[in-house]
C-alpha cells in the first residue's frame, strides 16, 4: 500500500503522469480512428485492458512524445494554490505553425494552466476540420488516495478511449490529405514558463494563428466527460459542418 | 444587618468576606473554613444588641472539631398525612421568621453598630428580600429571638451533622428542629436544649406549631425507645427542605430529598414541580449559560457587522503603531508585500482564554493565583453523604463497559458492589462528589485535574485544590470585553464560543503590514489589559493549523504556525487533539493502532471512509494533513432549539410530569421567541432508568443508568406557541406510558425552523420553504434539506461585492444554487402595502431600497378569490399567513367585481415600473460584449410574478436594476407596440396568476414544476438586453430565437392558455417562487446540475418522459427548467450529459403528436445553442 503524505504528495505530478500516458494513447487513436496516417503505419496494442492502435513511425512517434513532454510541465501545475488571475488565454501550437493570440476567452474557472489539449486535424489548405478538445478542469474535491483511485480512473480513463475509437460514427468523412497539429490552451502566464522549457528541449512551442484556431460554423459532439477524484476532463469534437468546402 | 454596616454575600468570597455565620456546618465545609471566623449568628444579634462589634471568639461555632460524629442517615418518605409538602409553605414560614427576627433587631436596637461590617452568607439578602413581602405578626415578636439561642446550643454539641449545611440564621428555627429530630442518642444536655427550643416554637404559625409540637412529642418519646418514629420522619424531611433553601450551591451535599422552592438562594435541587424549576435550573446550568453565550456572541459580531462603518479603531491604532516605528521598517515591508504574490496568504487567528472559568474567578483574587484551582459547584471536601440506594460503583462499571463496547452494555450485577463504595473515611459514610469540574487551572493540570472530571476524584488527586464557585455575570463580562476588543480589529469572527473566537486576520495584516506575530502579541495584550485575563493566541494557514497552534501556544502564549512547519507539526500530534475528534472516535482509532496524525496519514482515504463514513473519512484524512477549507463563518444556522433537563428530575406523580412538560414548553417557547423562530416538528425525548439500574443515582440529582426514548411528531405549522408545544408533547408523553418515577430526563426539541418575523434575511428563505411544505411532494422537502445546507450568509457579502465581481459571484452561485418553491411568507405584507404603494412607488424611484423593492415585487403575488381558495390548502397554511389571506379574502368581498379588485394591485405594479427603467438603463453601460439578441434574455426571464422578492432584496443594485430593466423590456414587448396603456402592462402575466388550490394539482405535475428559473439565471441575457435597449432597438433586432420566442409566448399567452396558466399559478403561487440561494461559493461544494432534484441521467430521463408524455402541453415554466439544467449541464462541462439529455428530448418531444412539444424543443435547443455558443463557440450537433 502505498500511501502519499502531504510534502512527497505532489497532486499535479501524479495528475500530470496519468494524463500524459492518456493523451499519447488518445492523440494515436484519434490519427488512426480519423485515418490521419495510412492505417499500415499502426500497430494494435494493449492499454487500459483494451486494445489501442499505435503508430510505430518513429517520427511520428517522437513528435507525439516532445509536444506532451511540454504540456506536462504545464499539467504538474495542475494542483490547489495556483490559482493565478484570469487573462485571456493563449493558443499554442507545436512546431512550424505561425502563431497569434486567440481572442477567444476562456472560461472564468479553471485554476489550472491548461484549459485544453486539442488535436486539431487541419485539410489541405491548413483549415481545421475536426478538433478534439480535452477539456481539462479540476475536480470539486482533490484528494489522492492510492487505493481504489487509479483502477477507478483507469476505468474512466478506458471509457474515453472505447468513446473514441467509435466516435467516426458520429463524425462525417474527413476529406483525404489530412493533417494534424496539437493545441494547448493556457493561460498568457504558463506561455512564459513554456518559454524556458522550450530552450531546453529544443521543442519550441509558437502562438497559434487565428486560422488554425477558428473554425467556421463548428458543430460540437460531446464524447465523453469524467469526473474522478483527481481530475476532471470532458471530451468533445468540433467539427466544421460543411468538411469538403 | 445591613443597616448596622454589615454587608451579606451570597457566594463565599475568601478575600472579602470576614466571618462566616453559622449553626451547623458539614465536616468538609469545616475543614475548608479552618481558620476563618465561622461564628454563630447570635454574635450578630448581640452585637447589635450591645450596641458595637463584640469579641467573635465566644461565638465561634467549632472551637475543638471532633472527628467522630456519627453520620446521620435518614429515610426522606414521602408521609401521607402531610397534604402538601410545598416547600414553598415552609418556605414561607420560614421568612416570616426571619422577617421576625429582622423586625425584632429594628426595633430593639436604635443604635447602629459601627464595627459590624460585613456579614457572612445569605442572611442579609434573605432578610432584605423579605421584609417588603411579609407582614409581621406582632404576636410574635418575643419569641423570636430566644431561637436562635436554643437551636445554637444544641448545635454546639452537634458540630458536626453531615447532612445538612445549615449556615444561616434564617435556619435556626427549623434547622433546630431537624437536628434536634435527629439526634438518636441525645445526651441530657441536648435534649433539654431541643426540648426549650420546641418550647419555643409554640407561638408560631399553626403549621409550624403543629410540627414543632409533633418534634417534640417525637423528641421525648422516642428518645428512650431510641427509635425514629415516622412522624419524626417527615418532620426530619421537612426540616431538610430548609436547609436546601438557605444553603444555596452547596446543597449537593444537602440529604434533603425533597428540595425547596428557592427564589433567593440557588438551589439546584429544587424540585421538578416546583414552577421556579426550570429558570433555576437553566440559571444555574453552566452548559446552558455557554451555549446561549455562544449565541449571543454570534449575534453581537454580526449586529458589528452590519453597523460597520468600516472602520475598525484597534487597526488604526496599530497602523499608528506601526507608522510610529523606523520609516525603513515601513518602507521594507511594503517592498516585500509588493515582491510576494498579490493574493497574500489566509492566516486565521483562533484566540482562547486560558482556563477561562478559572481566570475570570480569580481575576479578583489574587491569593489563589499560581494554585490549583478549579471551578465547579462543590465546595467541600469533595465528599458526600452516600445515600442510600445509590451504587456508584455499578454506574462506574456500566460506563466503563459502555465505552469500551461501544454500546449499552448490561447494568452489571449490583450484588458484586454492594457497599464496597462507601468509603469509610472519617467515620463518615461518604462517597466522592460528583460535582463536575468545569474548568481548572495549569496549576491543577499538572497534578492530573482534567476539565470534566468529578470534584471529588480530583480532590483526592490534589488536596489543596481550591473550588470557585460559578459567577456567570463575571464570564459574560468579559466574554464580552474580548469580543469587543477583537471586534475593534475586524468583524471577520466566528465566535466558537465564550472564550473562544477565531478571526480571519488575513485582511488587517495586508493593511496593518504587521507580522502575524506581532498582532497577535497586540491582541494578546489588549486583552489581559482589559480583562486582567490571559489569552492564548494560535495562528495558522486554517481554522484546523490555528486551533492546534493554540494548543501549543497555552498557556498565555502565542504560536505562529508557518506552512513549512505544518508537516513536522501536524504528524505530531495526537489525534485526539484534532477538532470533531472525541472520545468514541479516538478509541476507535486507538484500536486500528493510530495515535498521531502521523499514523492517520498512512491510512487511506477510502479506508477512512469505510471505517468512519464519508464524511468524516474525508474529515480526518485532510484534518491529519494539516488540510481545512472551512471559512472563518460569522453566522451560523440555527437549525434546532431544545430544551432539555435530566438533572434532578424526579417525579412521584403523573400530574407533576405534566406540569413539568408544560412548563417546558414555555421554556421553549421563550427561546423560540428569543430566536424569532418557529418550529414545526417536535420531539420529545425522555430518560428513563433503565431495569435494573439503582434507584438512587450516584451523582445526586443525577439521572445515572437510563434508556432513552424519543417520539417525535410534525405539527400541521410552526409554532411557538408553548399551548401547542405541551399539548403536542403531552400527547407523545402519554403514548410513551411511562413509571413517572423512573424518569430521569425530559428534554423537547424543535426542529424545522422557520423565522418568526420574515425578513430578507438568511432565514427568510426557509420560510418560504417551509410554508410550501404542504404541497410538496419528497422534491421540496429534499430541496429544503438542500437549501439548508447549501445556504450560507452570503447576503451581507453579495452587497459588498463590486460591480466587477458580480459576474463571477453570480456564475459560481448559479452552480451551486438550489431552488426553492415558496410560498411567500410575505403574502400579507404584500397585500397590506397596496396601501403604502404611493409611498414605495416613490422610494422605487429614488433609492432602490430593498424594502420597497420587495413590497413592490410582493404586490405581483396575486391572491385569489375567497371561492377559488381550497379551504383545506388554507387550514394547512401557518396560521400567520392564513390569517392574512383571509383577511385579503374579506377585502376582495367587499369590493364590487372581479376585475376591479385587482386594479389596484396591477396599477401599483405598473405604474410604478417603467418610470425607474428609463433612468436605470441609461445609467449602466454595460461593456459586455455579445452576439445574443434580445430573445434569449426575455426567454430566460421567469414570469414576474415568480421572481422571488427576497433573492430579489438579496441581489446585488447592479443586479436588480438589471432585471427590473429587463422585466420592463419585457412588457413593453408582451404588449403591443402601441404602448399607450402602462397600466395594464403586467396584466397579461398577472391576473391570471391565481393561487390555484393545491389538491387540483396532479402529483406527478408538482414534481415536476419545482424550480423553475431564478433571476440570477437571467444575468447573461440581460446584460444583452441591456446593450440592446437603450437603442431601442427591440423589435428590429429579433434573431430567429426571439421569433420562435414570440411565436412561443403568444402560443403560451395569456388568453389562450388559461388552464395552463393556472396550472403553473398553482405552482409559481403555492410553491412556486423561487429562491434562489447564493450560496457562499467558497465553502459549499456546488450542487450537481440537477433537473427538479434528479442529478443521475437515469432520474432526469424518467422525469423527462413522465413530463413529456402525460402533459400534452408543456408549461412555460418547466421548459425554463429545463432549459436552466441544460445550462447547468455546460457550465459543469458535462457536455456529453447534455448531448444525451438532448438527444433524448429530441426523440421524445419529435415524438409527440401535439406540436407544442415540438415547438418546445425547438425553444430549448435554441437556447442551449446560444449558451454552448458563447461559451464553446459552436453549436451542438444534433442528427
Amino acid at each position: 500500500m502505498t500511501t502519499l503524505t502531504r510534502q512527497d504528495l505532489n497532486f499535479g505530478q501524479v495528475v500530470a503522469d496519468v494524463l500524459c500516458e492518456f493523451l499519447e494513447v488518445a492523440v494515436h487513436l484519434i490519427l488512426y480512428v480519423r485515418e490521419v496516417y495510412p492505417v499500415g503505419i499502426f500497430q494494435k496494442r494493449k492499454k487500459y485492458n483494451v486494445p489501442v492502435q499505435m503508430s510505430c513511425h518513429p517520427e511520428l512517434n517522437q513528435y507525439i512524445q516532445d509536444t506532451l513532454h511540454c504540456v506536462k510541465p504545464l499539467l504538474e501545475k495542475f494542483c490547489p494554490g495556483w490559482a493565478i488571475t484570469v487573462s485571456p488565454a493563449a493558443v499554442l501550437g507545436p512546431g512550424w505553425e505561425p502563431a497569434i493570440l486567440s481572442s477567444q476567452p476562456g472560461p472564468l474557472s479553471p485554476k489550472n494552466d491548461v484549459e485544453k489539449v486539442v488535436v486539431v486535424i487541419l485539410d489541405k489548405e491548413h483549415r481545421p476540420v475536426e478538433k478534439f478538445v480535452f477539456e481539462i478542469t479540476q475536480p470539486p474535491l482533490l484528494s489522492i488516495s492510492s487505493d481504489s483511485l487509479l483502477s477507478h480512473v483507469e476505468q474512466l480513463l478506458r471509457a474515453f478511449i472505447l468513446k473514441i475509437s467509435v466516435c467516426d460514427a458520429v463524425l462525417d468523412h474527413n476529406p483525404p490529405g489530412c493533417t494534424f497539429t496539437v493545441l494547448v490552451h493556457t493561460r498568457e502566464a504558463a506561455t512564459r514558463n513554456m518559454e524556458k522549457i522550450q530552450v531546453i528541449k529544443d521543442f519550441p512551442w509558437i502562438l497559434a494563428d487565428e486560422q488554425d484556431v477558428h473554425m467556421h460554423d463548428p458543430r460540437l459532439i460531446p464524447l465523453k466527460t469524467m469526473t474522478s477524484d483527481i481530475l476532471k476532463m470532458q471530451l468533445y469534437v468540433e467539427e466544421r459542418a460543411h468538411k469538403s468546402s | 444587618m445591613m443597616l448596622h454596616g454589615g454587608q451579606y454575600h451570597v457566594y463565599y468570597s475568601r478575600s472579602k468576606t470576614t466571618h462566616i455565620i453559622a449553626t451547623n456546618l458539614p465536616t468538609a465545609k469545616i475543614k475548608e473554613l479552618k481558620g476563618e471566623k465561622v461564628i454563630r449568628p447570635e454574635w450578630i444579634v448581640e452585637s447589635i444588641k450591645a450596641g458595637r462589634l463584640l469579641s467573635y471568639i465566644p461565638y465561634q461555632l467549632y472551637t475543638k472539631q471532633s472527628t467522630a460524629q456519627k453520620s446521620l442517615n435518614f429515610n426522606p418518605i414521602c408521609k401521607p398525612e402531610d397534604p402538601v409538602p410545598g416547600p414553598s409553605n415552609v418556605a414561607k414560614q420560614l421568612n416570616n421568621k426571619v422577617n421576625h427576627i429582622i423586625k425584632k433587631i429594628e426595633t430593639e436596637n436604635e443604635v447602629r453598630v459601627n464595627g459590624i461590617n460585613t456579614w457572612n452568607e445569605e442572611d442579609a439578602n434573605h432578610n432584605f428580600s423579605f421584609v417588603d413581602l411579609e407582614t409581621p405578626l406582632p404576636g410574635r415578636k418575643q419569641n423570636v429571638i430566644p431561637h436562635p439561642r436554643g437551636s445554637a446550643a444544641i448545635l454546639n454539641g452537634h458540630s458536626l451533622s453531615s447532612n445538612g449545611a445549615l449556615k444561616t440564621q434564617d435556619c435556626l428555627v427549623p434547622g433546630g428542629n431537624s437536628i434536634a429530630s435527629r439526634l438518636s442518642p441525645p445526651d441530657s444536655a441536648q435534649e433539654k436544649n431541643a426540648e426549650k427550643s420546641n418550647t419555643d416554637f409554640r407561638d408560631c404559625t399553626p403549621q409550624q406549631l403543629q410540627q414543632s409540637t409533633r418534634n417534640s412529642e417525637t423528641l421525648r418519646n422516642p428518645h428512650r425507645t431510641n427509635s425514629l418514629s415516622p412522624s419524626l420522619h417527615s418532620n426530619a424531611k421537612i426540616n431538610g427542605a430548609h436547609h436546601s433553601t438557605v444553603q444555596g450551591p452547596s446543597s449537593t451535599k444537602s440529604t434533603s430529598s425533597l428540595p425547596a422552592l428557592s427564589k433567593v438562594a440557588p438551589s439546584v435541587p429544587s424540585k421538578p414541580s416546583d414552577c421556579s424549576f426550570i429558570s433555576d435550573f437553566y440559571s444555574h446550568s453552566r452548559l446552558h449559560h455557554i451555549s446561549t453565550w455562544k449565541c449571543e456572541l454570534t449575534e453581537f459580531v454580526n449586529t458589528l457587522q452590519r453597523q460597520s462603518s468600516g472602520v475598525f479603531p484597534g487597526r488604526e491604532k496599530l497602523k499608528k503603531m506601526k507608522t510610529g516605528r523606523s520609516a525603513l521598517v515601513v518602507t521594507d515591508t511594503g517592498n516585500m508585500s509588493v515582491l510576494s504574490s498579490p493574493r497574500p496568504q489566509s492566516c486565521i487567528m483562533h484566540v482562547d482564554m486560558d482556563c477561562f472559568f478559572v481566570s475570570v474567578g480569580i481575576r479578583n483574587r489574587p491569593d489563589l493565583k499560581g494554585k490549583p484551582v478549579a471551578v465547579t459547584s462543590n465546595r467541600g471536601s469533595g465528599r458526600a453523604p452516600l445515600r442510600p440506594g445509590a451504587n456508584p460503583q455499578l454506574e462506574w462499571q456500566y460506563y466503563q463497559n459502555k465505552i469500551l463496547k461501544g454500546k449499552a452494555a448490561d447494568i452489571p450485577d449490583s450484588s458484586l458492589w454492594e457497599n464496597q463504595d462507601s468509603a469509610q473515611i472519617n467515620g463518615i459514610d461518604s462517597v466522592l462528589s460528583k460535582a463536575e469540574i468545569a474548568s481548572c487551572s495549569y496549576e491543577a493540570r499538572q497534578v492530573g485535574i482534567k476539565n470534566g472530571m468529578f470534584f471529588g476524584h480530583a480532590k483526592q488527586l490534589c488536596p489543596n485544590l481550591q473550588a470557585v464557585p460559578y459567577d456567570f455575570h463575571a464570564y459574560k463580562e468579559v466574554a464580552r470585553m474580548m469580543y469587543e476588543t477583537l471586534a475593534s480589529y475586524t468583524h471577520n469572527i466566528e465566535a466558537v464560543s465564550c472564550d473562544e473566537a477565531l478571526v480571519d486576520i488575513t485582511e488587517i495584516l495586508a493593511e496593518t503590514k504587521l507580522t502575524p506575530d506581532e498582532f497577535a502579541n497586540a491582541v494578546r495584550v489588549e486583552i489581559k489589559d482589559k480583562t486582567k485575563c490571559a489569552a492564548s493566541v494560535g495562528i495558522g494557514s486554517n481554522i484546523l493549523l490555528a486551533r492546534m497552534a493554540t494548543r501549543k501556544a497555552k498557556p498565555d502564549g502565542q504560536y505562529h504556525l508557518k506552512p513549512e512547519e505544518v508537516d513536522d507539526f501536524i504528524r505530531g500530534q495526537l489525534v485526539a487533539n484534532l477538532p470533531g475528534v472525541g472520545r468514541s472516535m479516538e478509541s476507535k482509532l486507538t484500536s486500528l493502532g493510530i495515535k498521531t496524525c502521523g499514523d492517520l496519514q498512512h491510512m487511506t482515504m477510502a479506508k477512512l471512509q469505510k471505517e468512519f463514513g464519508p464524511k468524516i473519512g474525508q474529515m480526518l484524512y485532510r484534518f491529519c494533513r494539516g488540510l481545512d477549507d472551512r471559512p472563518v463563518r460569522t453566522e451560523k444556522e440555527r437549525k434546532s432549539i431544545s430544551a432539555e433537563i435530566n438533572y434532578g428530575i424526579r417525579f412521584t406523580q403523573p400530574k407533576e410530569a405534566e406540569a413539568f412538560l408544560l412548563k417546558l414548553s414555555e421554556e421553549i417557547q421563550r427561546r423560540l421567541e428569543a430566536a424569532g423562530m418557529k418550529g414545526k416538528r417536535l420531539t420529545l425525548k425522555i430518560m428513563v432508568r433503565k431495569p435494573g439500574a439503582p434507584v438512587e443515582t450516584a451523582k445526586y440529582g443525577g439521572h445515572g443508568i437510563c434508556d432513552n426514548i424519543a417520539r417525535t411528531v410534525t405539527l400541521d405549522q410552526a409554532t411557538d406557541s408553548a399551548k401547542i408545544i405541551g399539548k403536542a408533547t403531552l400527547n407523545m408523553f402519554h403514548t410513551m406510558k411511562l413509571n413517572i418515577s423512573d424518569m430521569r430526563g425530559v428534554g423537547i426539541q424543535v426542529n424545522q425552523l422557520v423565522p418568526t418575523n420574515p425578513n430578507p434575511s438568511t432565514c427568510s428563505s426557509r420560510a418560504s420553504a417551509q410554508s410550501s411544505h404542504f404541497p410538496g411532494g419528497s422534491h421540496s422537502v429534499r430541496d429544503l434539506l438542500q437549501v439548508q445546507k447549501a445556504k450560507k450568509p452570503t447576503e451581507e457579502d453579495s452587497k459588498e461585492v463590486s460591480l466587477a465581481a458580480v459576474d463571477l459571484e453570480a456564475s459560481s452561485a448559479r452552480r451551486t444554487c438550489t431552488f426553492l418553491p415558496s410560498f411567500s411568507a410575505h403574502l400579507p405584507a404584500t397585500i397590506s402595502a397596496d396601501t403604502n404603494k404611493a409611498e414605495s412607488s416613490g422610494k422605487w424611484n429614488g433609492l432602490h431600497s430593498p424594502i420597497s423593492v420587495q413590497s413592490r415585487l410582493n404586490l405581483s403575488i396575486e391572491v385569489p378569490s375567497s371561492s377559488q381558495l381550497d379551504q383545506s390548502v388554507l387550514e394547512a397554511l401557518p396560521s400567520d399567513l392564513r390569517e392574512q389571506i383571509e383577511q385579503v379574502c374579506a377585502i376582495q368581498q367587499g369590493e364590487p367585481s372581479g376585475d376591479k379588485k385587482k386594479e389596484p394591485v396591477n396599477g401599483c405594479n405598473t405604474g410604478i415600473l417603467p418610470q425607474p427603467v428609463g433612468t436605470v438603463l441609461l445609467q449602466i453601460p454595460e461593456p459586455q460584449e455579445s452576439n445574443s439578441d434580445i430573445g434569449i434574455s426575455i426567454i430566460a426571464l421567469p414570469a414576474f410574478s415568480q421572481v422571488d422578492p427576497e433573492v430579489f432584496a438579496a441581489l446585488p443594485a447592479e443586479l436588480q436594476k438589471e432585471l427590473k430593466a429587463a422585466y420592463d423590456q419585457r412588457q413593453r414587448q408582451g404588449e403591443d407596440p402601441t404602448h399607450q396603456q402602462p397600466a395594464s402592462a403586467s396584466e397579461p402575466k398577472n391576473p391570471s396568476l391565481q393561487l390555484k388550490p393545491v389538491a387540483v394539482k396532479d402529483k406527478k405535475k408538482s414534481k415536476k414544476k419545482t424550480p423553475i428559473s431564478p433571476p440570477k439565471k437571467i444575468q447573461n441575457p440581460l446584460k444583452n438586453m441591456l446593450l440592446n435597449s437603450p437603442a431601442k432597438t427591440l423589435p428590429g433586432a429579433c434573431g430567429s430565437p426571439q421569433k420562435l420566442m414570440d411565436g412561443f409566448l403568444k402560443h403560451e399567452g395569456p388568453a389562450a392558455e388559461k388552464p395552463l396558466e393556472e396550472l403553473s399559478a398553482s405552482t409559481s403561487g403555492v410553491q412556486g417562487l423561487f429562491s434562489l440561494q447564493p450560496a457562499q461559493h467558497s465553502c459549499v461544494r456546488p450542487v450537481a446540475p440537477n433537473l427538479a432534484g434528479a442529478v443521475e441521467f437515469s432520474d432526469v430521463k424518467t422525469l423527462l418522459r413522465e413530463w413529456i408524455t402525460t402533459i400534452s402541453d408543456p408549461m412555460e415554466e418547466d421548459i425554463l427548467q429545463v432549459v436552466k439544467y441544460c445550462t447547468d449541464l455546460i457550465e459543469e462541462k458535462d457536455l456529453e450529459k447534455l448531448d444525451l439529455v438532448i438527444k433524448y428530448m429530441k426523440r421524445l418531444m419529435q415524438q409527440s403528436v401535439e406540436s407544442v412539444w415540438n415547438m418546445a424543443f425547438d425553444f430549448i435547443l435554441d437556447n442551449v445553442q446560444v449558451v454552448l455558443q458563447q461559451t464553446y463557440g459552436s453549436t451542438l450537433k444534433v442528427t
